[in-house]
């Protein structure tokens, strides 16, 4: 919980917090979607900036994927999450060769059962 | 709806090459909204987390790391990491929606997402004598995707108990990541930006749940030091 929210009612504190994460990255996100589209016509972007922002969206989503991967409540391990990481590779696969979320899922969710129930 | 015949047509063009991706964003929408509701979300703050933000990636990095007690800052800073990538879709559609006014501005900038943005892009390119009533194919794509997202949250927030964990739904996130970034990895530079993104977010160890930042950081840095590395080369 939040350092400030400390002397409030716990259940207050709680409401406070979650509202406060839910319209604070409702306007960060909407600034980040209306700022260009507001002001470009008379302004660009810096070219190091344009450059930055192309490796984005393939170094965050690296970043989500992998830790649920390789993480055991909290500890790095390869055993525990072995399915995963299996249907993870797979489905990778079918996202390179048919470039479709759908199959992606579906190739996924059902190796994942596989394996689970292989191992169960 | 439009009433203007050549407008409706484009909405109802958006909304017909949204269709094929409401089969990957239903069951995306369904898992946030379950995770929403099972990190101690009252509903009411679940739905609101769809229709206030209206971006899975970031929607989904807040619960998690409000799941585990991050501070609020951390969380804030991290859901803008995820969504810089709207800077660069934004900038991309300003061109093609410059004319328009404030209103309509703010709608689409609402309304942006990566599908949005991504049929919008490759509609234009395909039929650019249509570029009057863009933004009517834009609206039929981000309108057909909001209301998908909105009814799928809510269904995750009723359904979302029901679903044993054994099912391992939870598994639809790392999945649709997965379908997300593939596609993007044609280049050098950003597989090099990826890979080290998912090493350090594995290895970092960095207090109050700054890893996700400090991942994502060095990974668009690798990725600029490659680029210009091998442009020089």
């Amino acid at each position: 919980m939040g350092q400030g929210m400390n002397h409030l009612p716990g259940e207050l504190a709680g409401e406070l917090f979650v509202w406060s994460m839910i319209v604070g990255i409702g306007v960060a996100t909407f600034l980040l979607r209306f700022a260009p589209i507001a002001l470009l016509a008379r302004l660009e972007l810096p070219a190091w900036l344009t450059q930055a922002l192309r490796y984005v969206p393939p170094a965050v989503m690296a970043a989500i994927i992998a830790p649920p991967l390789f993480f055991a409540d909290g500890t790095p391990t390869i055993d525990a999450n072995l399915p995963r990481i299996a249907a993870a590779t797979l489905a990778a696969a079918v996202a390179w060769r048919t470039r479709s979320t759908l199959w992606t899922i579906v190739v996924g969710m059902l190796a994942l059962w596989g394996l689970q129930a292989l191992l169960a | 709806m439009p009433q203007d015949a050549s407008a409706r047509a484009e909405f109802i063009v958006g909304v017909r090459a949204f269709a094929p991706l409401s089969m990957s964003i239903i069951p995306f929408g369904v898992v946030c909204g379950a995770a929403a509701s099972t990190a101690g979300m009252t509903p009411l703050q679940a739905s609101a987390m769809s229709w206030v933000i209206f971006a899975g990636s970031a929607q989904i990095a807040a619960t998690q790391l409000f799941a585990s007690g991050a501070p609020l800052l951390v969380i804030l800073a991290t859901a803008a990491i995820v969504n810089l990538r709207f800077l660069m879709y934004a900038t991309s559609l300003a061109t093609r929606f410059r004319n328009q006014n404030r209103r309509w501005q703010a709608l689409i900038a609402y309304l942006l997402t990566d599908q949005a943005f991504g049929l919008t892009v490759v509609h234009h390119s395909q039929h650019p004598e249509r570029q009057a009533d863009l933004r009517w194919f834009y609206l039929g794509v981000a309108g057909a995707t909001w209301l998908s997202w909105q009814l799928a949250t809510i269904a995750g927030i009723l359904l979302g108990s029901l679903v044993p964990a054994s099912w391992s739904l939870d598994f639809i996130v790392p999945l649709t990541f997965i379908a997300m970034v593939v596609p993007l990895l044609d280049d050098r530079a950003m597989r090099l930006a990826a890979a080290s993104g998912a090493l350090a977010s594995v290895l970092l160890v960095l207090p109050l749940k700054l890893n996700l930042i400090g991942a994502a950081l060095i990974g668009v840095a690798v990725g600029v030091a490659a680029e210009r590395l091998w442009v020089r080369a």
